[in-house]
């Protein structure tokens, strides 16, 4: 069977030119003509700044956009007062810039294969993906996720973020505690819009077999980061900055958020049990920079909505989740759901509890996996629901500590997961 | 009188003997193909139900959700089924063949006409058996995505859609085996047409201002009422 | 040659720089002279170079290797006399070679007799020659030139009891060109050699003439005044001679050298040869692109002088802090090799001593626009010794041959003005004349030819120059063209092998014609031109529509 051509001969010919580059920076694109511009320009700048000397490129993998971002990629330029010296010498090398299309809709799988094959191509030794539409991106964050790598001969750098205490409830709750408690090592973000790697682990990527599966096309990234775990690379974490938080209603929505992650989470976890069931004692991994802090400014949720989704998910799907969970699970889930507003709380050691079942009988395939993970999104809500409720007055580090234990109570489950699963 | 009678049953038991005679050969060459037909089957059941196997058929039928039906149908699993199902095709083929063998030109119609619908039976359960799973798939998607959504009343939705599949297959399998065509068709015609209407004049009329919130939420941003607070991002 | 007056025959020079001390001793003192000169002037001319540039050969203390002058209008007889001065000029000419001395304009030796008497009392005639204070607080804004030894422009005299301005070493007093006796006297010293039948000269230093308070005390336009003046009473008194400015400025600065075409001929593109090193070590055009966009235009008679060393160290004042650091980490790793704010290194030894590095700078520089000069010893690839002080590292005896002293000189060792260099890889058992001469494919074979090439055309020399900028940026590739004739110059600067595409369209229909062998390419058409190069490797073409 003919291999499928994954670069178009344009966007060949441009990585020709570039040669070989030391540094890399991906930017995918779609439809981000407002903001991209600014972004090149932080690039660019932290290139100048943070890696004079060295062979750098921008690798920008547009998904069909029709707002003019890839003619902004190629044309935006600093000013040239501004550089040094103010006799316009800027750089010591000729600034690499190659724009590609990889298709003609957006897709974060495609377009991080994208930049991942040119960073083979390329030979880079250290590169960062960088997300176009975030505006407070700094080139401190560009040089943060690059350093470890170039400079310490890391693989992965996962970012820290100051956010928002309930911003990433999801990461929080759910995807942290269990790539940690499974995996053997924490990524607070795994499925950040910023990260490092290396050229090594770009080309072991590259190189899997799992580029057309569905399950890791919207959350590549996580597939990434549990990779670089189970095929021992080395990783860490970096702080960057701030997160912004996304305008409400811009974000992806809850339902999404879940498919696409817990999909791609789970996915890594049946076809990384080979790594994870035979692992040993959990590492804590290599921060660099200031720990990262959560602000807590007034924020207006409406729980009782979260409450009643939670309560009616659990009745409506009652029938789904059976055959889901386990019988004992379930029966607790329900009674939490028919307490009041008040008194209704999804304690850790049941989440842990619940997630783990789910994860197990996604292994099993004992009903459609999508169909499987959508069930849990009621089940997510009443976590989220507790969680809020329990925090509405803590302090950062008071979440902080919950956490932990919340992590603690996911490791201290991990048999319970590993006998389900090989059942 | 009674020599023509003891030349009568004479002849009747000549043509007894001579009928039995013929019968029995041809019998026995029945028996031998239908034998040999049998072996032949549970051959090609065990070959049949390995490729299934290899294929993982019953993982992708589990996921579909068809084994469960299965199972409440208290049947075995979808390979097992087909491979039984080719087993019985081949042998009644051979049973066939040997009928055929045995010379009885009514009993050779009656069971080729019978093999004639053996086909449409066979796509009308095939029909039957892809339009449960869909109703299965369908309806639970339609309430999951409901009740995720916060709709009211997902379980309606969900049944709704389970009904009008499982009419349309039903249907469908009835056009198949070629029972009461056009009596089906206009009957299901009639049903889903006026479900159809009645669900519209009831959405559009009765509830047009649900219609218009409905829209407003599909089509417009996802926020809530804004003194009603926010859903916090999941990332 | 006097009366062959070629009025721009500078924009078609070839330069040799060399120092008499350093060529050829004839009278084993250890010290070469011009009577050694001389007899090396068939060497010269097999070169194929058609102009030399002396540095100073005049009386001196030799603090600053003969920098700080303390007679104008004589020969140091470490070299010789005057009369054989007259006689190696004479051969010269003889050969079709061209004469170009130094005449350090700014300041003189202390031990000068104008200084002597200058500092000798307040009223001497001469105490207006240089500048005085009485407090070392004026022209604060001006900076210091040699920062590894100076710590101001103003030096104590203990003599006259104050202080007086130098820009270079304290015992190099800065003349007073606001007085016009010191004009004149110069003027003098400028029309004696002249007279002799010298064909120009390099003039040291002129940015720093004229200072002036709450100003850098360079470029000022007093300055420019006076060289404007030197350039008239030469072009009417001397025509066909050529001035040469040593002004290590900005390209946007040194424009101004030229006038309108009447002050100097020629002045060096000091910011272009760092960015030559640069842009190989780094494998990327952009700083040769970058300065050369930078480079104004100069008036049609005016020439750039190129060059890629010479007698001093590789200045890099004219390039930014991150690329002086690049520069110090790439070539000059050992702190020894470092002065002032150079380099101290000779063109063979920066190179490791790559004879693929050392064609393709050299083919560089003998086909961008600019006359170019060959510093002494590096046509055989000569090497250098970092510990001698000051700059005297590359400033060693010529390596003639593998024996006595290198061929230089009959003395002693121990008596030579400096060592020979004699290390394994570059010393002059390994690398000499002789030994060169007797093989085909040696760097002085090869440096013979590409003059030759550059010579058997004047594009190089009078064209105008386009670059083109394939995507691949490892590649530099230019098109010079004069009248109607063009020659199309492609340089890899990479280590590793290069494709790279050429839009020439608007040359569709040429054939490129390689230079140096003569071979035919394939024809330019619609099509982007397609070339391979292997590592550092460069192609001449001359285009022919034929």
């Amino acid at each position: 069977m003919a291999e499928e051509i994954l670069l178009a001969d344009d966007f060949v010919r441009q990585l020709m030119s570039v040669g070989e580059v030391d540094i890399l920076v991906g930017i995918p694109s779609f439809n981000n003509a407002a903001t991209i511009g600014r972004t090149v320009l932080a690039v660019e700048q932290s290139f100048q700044q943070g890696f004079a000397r060295q062979r750098v490129a921008l690798v920008n993998a547009d998904g069909g956009s029709e707002d003019g971002t890839r003619e902004v990629v190629m044309s935006t330029r600093a000013d040239k007062s501004s550089t040094v010296g103010g006799r316009g010498l800027t750089s010591l090398r000729t600034e690499q810039r190659v724009v590609t299309q990889y298709g003609n809709e957006p897709s974060a799988g495609l377009a991080l294969r994208t930049i991942l094959a040119a960073a083979d191509l390329l030979r880079a030794k250290a590169c960062a993906v960088i997300s176009p539409a975030t505006s407070n991106l700094t080139t401190a964050w560009i040089t943060n996720l690059l350093e470890p790598i170039y400079r310490d001969n890391f693989d992965f750098v996962a970012p820290l973020y100051n956010r928002h205490k309930y911003d990433g409830l999801l990461a929080r709750n759910l995807l942290y505690p269990m790539s940690r408690s499974v995996f053997g090592h924490g990524i607070r973000e795994l499925h950040p819009s910023e990260l490092g790697f290396s050229g090594r682990l770009a080309s072991h990527c590259l190189g899997q077999n799992v580029w057309h599966q569905e399950d890791i096309q919207d959350a590549p990234e996580i597939w990434m980061a549990l990779t670089a775990i189970s095929s021992d690379f080395r990783c860490c974490q970096a702080f960057l900055g701030t997160k912004e938080r996304a305008a409400a209603g811009t974000g992806p929505d809850i339902v999404t958020a879940v498919r696409q992650n817990v999909g791609s989470l789970f996915w890594c976890l049946d076809t990384q049990e080979n790594y994870w069931l035979q692992r040993a004692q959990p590492e804590a991994l290599r921060s660099f920079g200031p720990e990262s802090d959560l602000t807590c400014e007034p924020m207006n949720l409406n729980r009782q909505r979260i409450y009643e989704l939670f309560r009616s998910g659990v009745q409506d799907l009652g029938p789904i989740l059976q055959s889901i969970l386990a019988a004992e699970t379930m029966g607790e889930i329900q009674r939490v759901a028919a307490q009041d507003e008040e008194k209704c709380r999804f304690s850790g050691e049941l989440w842990a509890r619940t997630l783990f079942e789910f994860a197990a009988s996604h292994r099993h395939a004992v009903l459609n996996r999508d169909h499987m993970i959508q069930a849990l999104v009621p089940l997510y809500r009443g976590r989220i629901y507790s969680f809020l409720v329990e925090h509405q007055d803590s302090t950062a580090k008071e979440m902080e500590a919950d956490t932990e234990n919340l992590c603690v109570e996911f490791e201290k489950q991990r048999p319970y997961l590993v006998e389900r699963w090989k059942a | 009188m009674k020599v023509m009678i003891l030349q009568g049953l004479s002849q009747a038991y000549d043509n007894l003997v001579h009928m039995i005679a013929i019968f029995v050969p041809r019998f026995a060459v029945m028996l031998i193909i239908v034998v040999v037909g049998w072996l032949v089957a549970l051959v090609l059941r065990y070959v049949f139900r390995a490729i299934l196997h290899v294929s993982r058929l019953d993982r992708i039928s589990e996921e579909a959700g068809a084994s469960q039906v299965l199972r409440k149908a208290a049947l075995p699993s979808i390979s097992e089924l087909l491979s039984r199902a080719l087993f019985w095709v081949v042998w009644l083929g051979f049973m066939v063949l040997g009928v055929s063998v045995l010379g009885i030109p009514e009993l050779h119609e009656q069971i080729a006409r019978v093999f004639q619908l053996l086909p449409q039976i066979f796509i009308a359960i095939l029909i039957l058996f892809f339009g449960v799973l869909a109703s299965n798939f369908l309806s639970r998607a339609a309430l999951l995505a409901s009740v995720n959504a916060g709709h009211r009343s997902p379980r309606v939705w969900s049944a709704s859609i389970r009904f009008v599949i499982l009419i349309l297959a039903f249907s469908m399998a009835l056009e198949q085996i070629g029972l009461a065509n056009q009596t089906v068709i206009s009957a299901f015609s009639i049903v889903f047409g006026t479900a159809m209407l009645a669900l519209a004049i009831a959405f559009g009329l009765g509830g047009r201002h649900l219609a218009r919130h409905a829209l407003e939420q599909y089509f417009g941003s996802r926020k809530t009422e804004p003194d009603k607070g926010e859903e916090p991002s999941p990332l | 040659m006097a009366a062959d007056i070629q009025p721009l025959w500078y924009k078609d020079a070839i330069i040799y720089q060399l120092h008499v001390r350093t060529f050829c001793d004839s009278n084993n003192d250890g010290i070469g002279d011009f009577t050694g000169l001389l007899q090396k002037l068939d060497y010269l001319q097999e070169l194929g170079i058609n102009t030399i540039w002396l540095l100073p050969f005049f009386p001196s203390p030799l603090r600053d290797d003969g920098y700080d002058i303390a007679d104008y209008t004589a020969v140091h007889p470490n070299y010789g006399t005057l009369e054989e001065f007259r006689a190696f000029l004479n051969a010269a000419h003889d050969r079709g070679i061209r004469i170009v001395i130094e005449l350090v304009a700014n300041h003189t030796s202390d031990q000068h007799p104008w200084f002597q008497e200058a500092r000798s009392s307040t009223d001497n005639p001469k105490r207006d020659w240089y500048v005085w204070s009485d407090t070392d607080n004026r022209y604060r804004e001006v900076r210091i030139i040699f920062i590894d030894t100076e710590l101001s422009n103003w030096a104590w005299d203990p003599v006259s009891k104050s202080y007086y301005w130098h820009r270079f070493f304290s015992h190099q007093p800065d003349l007073n060109w606001d007085n016009p006796a010191v004009f004149a006297a110069m003027w003098g010293v400028m029309k004696f050699w002249l007279d002799i039948g010298v064909d120009g000269f390099r003039l040291d230093a002129i940015p720093y003439l004229i200072e002036r308070e709450g100003t850098n005390g360079e470029n000022l336009p007093e300055t420019h005044a006076i060289l404007r003046e030197i350039r008239r009473l030469l072009d009417k008194e001397y025509p066909g001679k050529m001035l040469l400015a040593e002004a290590n400025q900005w390209p946007a600065d040194v424009r101004a050298y030229f006038g309108d075409g009447d002050e100097f001929h020629m002045a060096f593109h000091f910011p272009l040869m760092p960015r030559m090193f640069m842009a190989v070590r780094l494998e990327d055009r952009k700083p040769i692109i970058e300065i050369l966009e930078q480079t104004p235009e100069i008036p049609e008679s005016c020439q750039w002088c190129i060059f890629l060393r010479n007698h001093d160290e590789l200045t890099l004042e004219m390039v930014t802090d991150i690329e002086r650091d690049y520069m110090y980490d790439e070539y000059a790793k050992d702190k020894q090799m470092r002065i002032n704010l150079g380099i101290r290194r000779r063109l063979a030894p920066m190179m490791e001593n790559d004879r693929r590095r050392i064609e393709l700078l050299t083919g560089m520089l003998m086909s961008m626009p600019g006359t170019p000069i060959i510093y002494y010893g590096d046509e055989i690839g000569m090497g250098d010794n970092v510990y001698l002080g000051d700059r005297n590292g590359v400033r060693t005896p010529m390596q003639w041959n593998g024996g006595w002293n290198a061929g230089f000189s009959g003395a002693d060792p121990e008596r030579l003005y400096s060592a020979v260099i004699s290390n394994p890889v570059y010393g002059y058992a390994a690398i000499n004349v002789e030994s060169q001469r007797r093989t085909q494919h040696s760097l002085l074979a090869w440096m013979k030819q590409i003059i030759h090439v550059r010579d058997s055309t004047n594009i190089f020399s009078r064209g105008s120059i386009e670059f083109l900028r394939p995507s691949n940026h490892r590649v530099l590739a230019y098109v010079r063209c004069h009248e109607d004739k063009q020659v199309l110059v492609v340089n890899n600067l990479s280590s590793t092998a290069q494709a790279v595409e050429l839009d020439l369209q608007s040359y569709k229909g040429s054939i490129p014609i390689e230079m140096f062998g003569g071979n035919l390419f394939p024809r330019i058409g619609d099509a982007s031109y397609l070339l391979t190069l292997a590592p550092y490797q460069f192609f001449w073409f001359r285009l022919r529509r034929i």
